[in-house]
């Protein structure tokens, strides 16, 4: 069991110590069930920090934040941020060291294990408790969760709540880390890859009706852009930011910037976007599935980087975010890599 | 009388093998279809994914990336790279439903003429089969 009161009492000595700059946590959220982030900068604010099934977010995407801020000041803290970790987070950190984005020195990781449980679906929840409001979910004795509603409490089986991620995790407790709060016990948990099962049994012409439908939901929101903490890049393909129209640009220069993917979010711009997306994020993926709670109109996306993992796994042999010093996948070949496909 | 479809096919050639192994072909006046595109790269390892989404969105019936053989990049090691990306690019179209057929990776050296007319006859038979590609074509 993941002790609350370790994790503060780890916090506020790092604070007080004055060793990290400031620690990236959760803290209760308005509206009672989801924890919002927080940053904490003084060792009294500790007791703000939670730690149950509902910290849901990966909070590293603020580190690709902090970076950024750091580069823009004259004479930045060059002490380490402190940042709470799951295991999916952890790994996600591991990318950012491979493509050496940030430094180890720049984190300060205070690694949570989910030991035997890991982070529960909010829409799987509200399916469960059909009208009933919850208003707090911990951790049970033994594999269970306990819901808090108005009309008081229930025990949930967590394998029923658990999100689709936590239940296909391969490594539940955080790969690296400065300070561990928890065991690193291995959960069994289902077959890898097992939400990719069904659609791989599926013929080309009906897979491509199942995406066509979903992917032309997308209403091009880029919620999983935004909170995925691999999509760090200053300039993205879709935003034509960096072409500024002025009075003085010519019909000519106009018609020669490349218009890579159109801003209208019809079926065939959105496939593209989503492709793009995907083959990014091939063998840096960390499978914390951000971008499918994120998204407003439930597109399983992580069926499409899930597939890029797997393919990473089969062809090369490429376990993403397991080690440091790895190279990143499409940035390192082997000589045995399959060309079968070549002609 | 309807016209039979002819495909359009997008291929990339990198500038020291493939390409040179298409102007064989050509100076040699070996025949091959003419519904190919050459696009001429530096290397097959600079052919980036979203040229390859790109080229469907923008109405190519295939797409073709052809580089030199494993060993001999004028890079030392562009194809390899490719080799792997490319691998990845195939298998994602093929889970979102594309036909595989559509994207196509070869091996062509410099001195190999008939190879490359030979692997556009069999593409140009092959995509000729499946029709207009209408999945990726933008359509605003």
């Amino acid at each position: 069991m993941v002790k609350i009161e370790s994790l503060r009492e780890e916090a506020k000595n790092l604070l007080k110590e004055g060793k990290v700059k400031y620690i990236i946590g959760y803290e209760s959220g308005p509206n009672g069930l989801l924890p919002k982030p927080i940053f904490i900068k003084k060792p009294e604010e500790v007791e703000k920090l939670i730690w149950d099934p509902t910290c849901v977010f990966n909070l590293t995407r603020f580190l690709a934040d902090e970076k950024r801020r750091k580069a823009k000041e004259k004479q930045p803290d060059q002490r380490p941020v402190g940042v709470i970790a799951k295991g999916c987070d952890s790994r996600a950190i591991v990318i950012l060291l491979q493509e050496k984005f940030i430094n180890r020195n720049d984190v300060y990781i205070l690694g949570v294990s989910c030991e035997k449980e890991g982070v529960l679906d909010e829409r799987k929840l509200a399916r469960k408790l059909k009208n009933r409001k919850p208003k707090k979910v911990e951790f049970g004795e033994k594999d269970n969760f306990i819901v808090t509603t108005e009309e008081g409490k229930i025990e949930i089986p967590a394998k029923e709540l658990l999100a689709d991620r936590c239940l296909e995790c391969k490594a539940n407790f955080p790969v690296i880390y400065d300070v561990l709060i928890g065991e690193k016990t291995q959960r069994d948990g289902e077959k890898p890859f097992k939400a990719l099962e069904k659609i791989e049994s599926l013929s080309q012409e009906e897979k491509w009706n199942f995406w066509k439908e979903e992917l032309s939901k997308c209403i091009r929101c880029y919620a999983c852009r935004s909170v995925c903490p691999m999509c760090y890049c200053d300039e993205c393909v879709v935003d034509t930011i960096n072409f500024a129209v002025t009075a003085d640009t010519s019909a000519e220069e106009k018609a020669q910037k490349i218009k890579w993917i159109d801003k209208s979010p019809v079926s065939s711009e959105n496939f593209v976007y989503h492709l793009v997306r995907a083959i990014h994020l091939a063998g840096r993926c960390v499978d914390c599935g951000e971008c499918e709670r994120a998204c407003p109109l439930e597109i399983p996306l992580r069926l499409l980087n899930k597939k890029m993992e797997k393919e990473a796994k089969e062809l090369f042999g490429y376990e993403v975010g397991m080690d440091p010093t790895q190279p990143s996948l499409v940035s390192s070949f082997k000589d045995e890599d399959p060309e079968d496909f070549i002609r | 009388m309807s016209e039979e479809f002819e495909p359009k096919i997008v291929a990339f050639l990198c500038k020291w093998c493939s390409s040179a192994g298409s102007d064989l072909a050509g100076v040699s006046r070996m025949e091959y279809p003419p519904n190919v595109v050459p696009i001429q790269v530096m290397c097959s390892g600079s052919v980036s994914p979203l040229y390859i989404f790109s080229a469907l969105n923008k109405g190519a019936d295939g797409v073709l990336v052809s580089g030199c053989h494993p060993g001999d990049c004028h890079y030392i090691k562009g194809n390899m790279y490719a080799r792997r990306r490319l691998a990845l690019v195939k298998k994602l179209l093929e889970h979102v439903g594309l036909e595989p057929e559509r994207f196509q990776m070869s091996w062509v050296s410099a001195a190999e003429g008939t190879k490359y007319t030979q692997i556009i006859k069999d593409l140009v038979k092959e995509i000729k089969l499946l029709g207009p590609q209408t999945k990726l074509r933008r359509n605003l």
